[in-house]
């Protein structure tokens, strides 16, 4: 492969890398000295030096309902994800493994891509006539409309790795093709049940759309929440940055610890590199 | 019954529920005068919301701002994407570094994201302005001629990433023979690209294209956190469009009229671009 052998376009090249890094980096870094800057100096952008404060994260933390809507994000993610990993693995497997599923296969992957738009009308209106509008079970069965696809597409991939030998030695002993599949298989794709969980869980806690519509005081969700920091007046600019921290951090450190396995998960066994 | 589809039961019959079911009663709504103000009054009206959709300027219009969109954010994304993808193949210093930071933007909530940038780039507090009226640039960021390529250049800034991470990906599994033929020919950098990297890559470029194409078409939390479609209706796009039609105005039936027309127009696009590259394929 060629290489930037020449200093001055490798100088070029890094400087452009560089440039990308500080494009991506300054948001954050924003929010962040928006989060404790005084109340008082808030939206002032001419600022960077003043004295930091942490009313902010106390105001936020322990007299808002930020953390309420937190463990509704929380629990409505992990729920979603639970129930996308039960449902999705055994039929993600039988996607890899069994033949005339091709084209089911590929009906996971439309139902992924299908927009919001068009089925949020009828789940609004049937969680309406079900008072189930402002419940957390309304919000889990519309995340489930694209965490379970994602999750089942997710993990074909990982099953398409492991080798058929390992289900066939273990119904040579006896195992039957279920015992194979959730004894022995299962702990062999352990890895993909972790990233494809993490990755489901990211798409359910960033969600907006749907939390929008079906959640209110009982059930909103943490991005909702964040839309709800509306006015660009000093307070509430500093408030609104740490519900975005508070919403980003622990996403980020969670797909950080997955990112050698999106490629294959994303991929969902149909790229081949 | 046949144990293989024992295993699919379980996702047969949550996505027949919650996909299956209200395909259909969109479908169904779709030909009703169904307004959520007027329940007593529900009744058949045949294709009279595809008529009144198809024939409404504002729908058009946000159909126009949605392509417009998607054509401008996915080939930036497509181009910066290739090009940062290249540059981390080759600097070694700072890979791992890089890469880590590159990727954060995809995985957080677009809401906040839009919400970042609104305050950043708002013409009188926002960071950047201030800095670049300092050298002498005045920029109306959400101004009626910017407004819809400042989204642009927001979904640029959250979803490059993806096309990073594939075509990452992509680079490091190529074989490197043709590299060696190509360096012992004499071949120059741009040459070994475009004819040895770029065919290559292909169908990892078609991929991440329609994936992140049919993401981009959803585009609402930028819409919703910044413009709310405005100014005038310059940057409403077609969820924002079907949102206020069932959601403001409570017009359920025209609203899942527009998500059919939104959902046709999808397919055709991914069946011509399908084609497109197998015609492509078949031409080598």
């Amino acid at each position: 492969m060629f290489s930037f052998r020449n200093p001055i376009s490798r100088a070029f090249a890094t400087l452009a890398l560089l440039l990308a890094v500080f494009a991506v980096l300054f948001p954050f870094v924003w929010v962040f000295m928006e989060s404790i800057k005084p109340a008082s100096l808030g939206g002032r952008p001419d600022l960077w030096v003043f004295s930091p404060t942490w009313e902010n994260w106390n105001e936020v933390t322990l007299n808002s309902d930020v953390p309420f809507n937190i463990l509704n994000s929380f629990a409505i993610a992990l729920v979603t994800v639970l129930i996308s990993l039960l449902c999705g693995a055994p039929a993600a497997y039988a996607f890899s493994r069994f033949r005339g599923f091709e084209s089911a296969r590929y009906s996971i992957l439309a139902a992924e891509m299908m927009p919001p738009a068009i089925l949020i009308l009828p789940f609004f209106l049937v969680l309406y006539h079900l008072k189930l509008i402002d419940s957390q079970i309304g919000v889990i069965a519309a995340h489930l409309t694209f965490v379970l696809p994602v999750v089942t597409w997710f993990l074909i991939g990982f099953f398409d790795e492991v080798p058929r030998d390992l289900e066939n030695q273990a119904m040579i002993d006896g195992y039957t093709r279920f015992q194979a599949f959730y004894k022995v298989i299962l702990p062999a794709v352990r890895p993909g049940l972790g990233a494809a969980g993490v990755f489901g869980f990211v798409l359910s806690w960033n969600d907006l759309f749907y939390a929008l519509l079906l959640t209110g005081n009982e059930s909103r969700t943490l991005p909702v929440a964040i839309a709800g920091y509306w006015t660009f007046r000093g307070v509430e600019l500093g408030k609104m940055a740490v519900a975005i921290l508070i919403a980003v951090i622990p996403v980020l450190a969670l797909s950080h610890s997955i990112q050698k396995h999106l490629i294959r998960g994303i991929g969902g066994g149909a790229v081949k590199y | 019954m046949q144990l293989k589809y024992k295993f699919i039961l379980p996702l047969a019959l949550l996505l027949s529920a919650v996909m299956l079911y209200p395909l259909a009663f969109s479908g169904w709504l779709a030909f009703h005068e169904y307004r959520l103000t007027r329940l007593d009054d529900v009744h058949f009206v045949g294709f009279e919301n595809f008529v009144l959709i198809a024939t409404d300027p504002s729908f058009l219009n946000a159909m126009g701002n949605t392509l417009i969109f998607v054509l401008g954010a996915v080939s930036l994304e497509l181009v910066i994407g290739l090009s940062l993808a290249l540059l981390l193949q080759k600097l070694n210093i700072l890979r791992n570094f890089s890469r880590s930071i590159l990727l954060a933007p995809m995985f957080v909530t677009p809401i906040a994201v839009g919400l970042m940038f609104r305050f950043l780039l708002n013409a009188e507090l926002g960071v950047i302005p201030h800095y670049l009226s300092k050298i002498g640039i005045t920029v109306d960021w959400f101004g009626p001629d910017l407004a819809l390529f400042s989204l642009i250049l927001i979904d640029v800034w959250q979803w490059t990433p993806f096309m990073l991470l594939m075509f990452l990906a992509g680079l490091e599994a190529l074989p490197k023979t043709p590299y060696e033929a190509a360096r012992v020919d004499g071949a120059g950098p741009w040459l070994t690209f475009s004819r040895i990297t770029l065919p290559m890559l292909r169908s990892v470029i078609v991929v991440a294209l329609i994936i992140r194409a049919l993401d981009a078409f959803k585009v609402f939390e930028y819409v919703f956190a910044i413009t709310r479609g405005g100014p005038g209706n310059s940057t409403e796009t077609i969820m924002y469009y079907i949102y206020q039609t069932g959601f403001r105005f409570f017009r359920m039936g025209e609203a899942a009229a527009a998500a059919i027309m939104l959902i046709t127009v999808i397919l055709v696009l991914v069946v011509l671009l399908v084609k497109f590259s197998q015609a492509e394929e078949a031409r080598k």
